[in-house]
């Protein structure tokens, strides 16, 4: 078994709402490479990607619930290991 | 034939635009900051303003209270023209369907006749308070230094007048569509005992040459109002055969809200402000020491006639509480030197 952490990765789709997401996402993950492809923003980090849902919210500028991720994603890397009203995390589990 | 389609890549020249790759460096920035960030002119004035000639057209000396960089502060709703147009299009779209509502079934003109005197003589008159604070925006929007203060400015100048014609609306349908009841609470603004704390205040605060002075004036005045009769009553109402109060009253309740996020905001950023942050503190607290009392003593006749007509209400204590909270936060925003 190797020590390397696998990347995780999540592909969020480009819009001028899902800008403040990848704000938020950056914010908590310091680790973080993001592409930006035409309509794509790819983010990758080694082992996991945390989304809370207060720095999103501080970054919108209004209340987020966890669900509406699903409307800002297009596809990702890795297990949701956790999903609750207040965080999200995307890392391989095995 | 055959055709080989790929996938290529074709990298922008540059993200955003200038004034925002100047601060933040060339990356994708959200429409709110490409829209805010330094639009304000700041140089090449070729006149100063004739009626001022210590100032420029522009100048951060408006007011006493100052941020190093206005920038600093952005609207936390991130409101630029669409997002605000189309975020009050859809508030007042429900307020209509609401007063359609409460007109098809008459709600308003069932009201118990205590309500219905509350109404004209202390909320419906509340809307020449809404005018006023209007004013005091429109004075923060032409006079406040950088877009992101005097944008702020300006959409809730524009809230204002929408409140009062929320107000308008419900005078009209309670006087069974016609303007009347808009008339006697416009003479109760004028001549009644009991408004002219408040209509005084409203005038002073929109006189005051400091614009963000009239502004947390005014903000002064909001925070007992609102809380008090827009959501404490509100709750008396529902249980004493009132709905049709507690319907309107909710998106009062929720504009304020709303306000209080970029308000509450931008005080924040006033006191904690690097350079300026102890002189800013001190001026809101004197600012506070000197309008505080008399937005109480306003707030306090409106509550006392409200009383009087609701004995169970309550309001005088419910301004009371709400008096001691506002007092809190003030004292938490200048270091308990309010």
């Amino acid at each position: 078994m190797s020590d390397t952490l696998r990347q995780v990765g999540i592909d969020i789709q480009e819009s001028e709402e899902n800008r403040g997401l990848v704000a938020a996402i950056r914010a908590d993950n310091p680790e973080l490479t993001v592409r930006h492809l035409p309509g794509l923003v790819k983010i990758q980090a080694a082992g996991q990607i945390v989304i809370n849902r207060e720095t999103v919210e501080r970054e919108l500028g209004r209340e987020w619930e966890t669900g509406e991720f699903q409307l800002a994603i297009v596809s990702f890397a890795g297990n949701l290991s956790e999903w609750d009203d207040d965080q999200i995390i995307v890392k391989w589990e095995h | 034939m055959q055709y080989e389609l790929r996938y290529q890549v074709i990298e922008p020249k540059r993200q955003t635009y200038q004034n925002v790759i100047d601060r933040f460096g060339d990356q994708p920035a959200s429409r709110y900051l490409e829209a805010t960030l330094d639009v304000e002119p700041r140089e090449n004035f070729h006149y100063r303003p004739t009626w001022d000639q210590h100032r420029e057209l522009y100048d951060a000396d408006y007011t006493a209270l100052k941020l190093t960089d206005p920038y600093s502060y952005t609207d936390p709703r991130q409101f630029y023209y669409t997002p605000y147009v189309t975020n009050r299009a859809n508030l007042h779209d429900e307020f209509t369907k609401q007063m359609a509502y409460l007109e098809e079934r008459e709600l308003l003109a069932k009201l118990p006749t205590a309500w219905r005197t509350v109404l004209t003589t202390a909320i419906l008159p509340l809307r020449h308070y809404e005018s006023g604070a209007q004013m005091v925006s429109v004075g923060g929007a032409r006079f406040a230094y950088g877009t992101s203060l005097e944008q702020c400015c300006t959409y809730a100048a524009f809230d204002r007048i929408g409140n009062a014609q929320m107000l308008s609306r419900v005078g009209i349908a309670l006087g069974s569509g016609t303007g009347d009841l808009l008339q006697v609470a416009k003479r109760e603004w004028l001549d009644s005992e009991h408004l002219q704390p408040l209509r005084r205040f409203t005038e002073e605060a929109m006189v005051t040459p400091d614009w963000a002075e009239g502004l947390v004036a005014v903000d002064l005045v909001d925070s007992l109002v609102y809380p008090v009769l827009y959501r404490e009553l509100d709750e008396i109402a529902l249980t004493s055969g009132a709905g049709a109060y507690s319907l309107f009253t909710q998106y009062l309740h929720t504009w304020f809200k709303d306000q209080r996020k970029w308000l509450d905001a931008l005080i924040k950023a006033w006191a904690a402000d690097e350079e300026h942050g102890a002189e800013n503190r001190e001026h809101l607290s004197r600012i506070v020491a000197t309008w505080n009392p008399l937005a109480h003593e306003a707030a306090t006749e409106l509550a006392r006639v409200v009383d009087h007509q609701l004995p169970d209400a309550g309001t005088v204590a419910a301004l009371a509480r709400t008096t001691a909270a506002a007092e809190q936060r003030w004292a938490q925003v200048t270091g308990g030197a309010a």
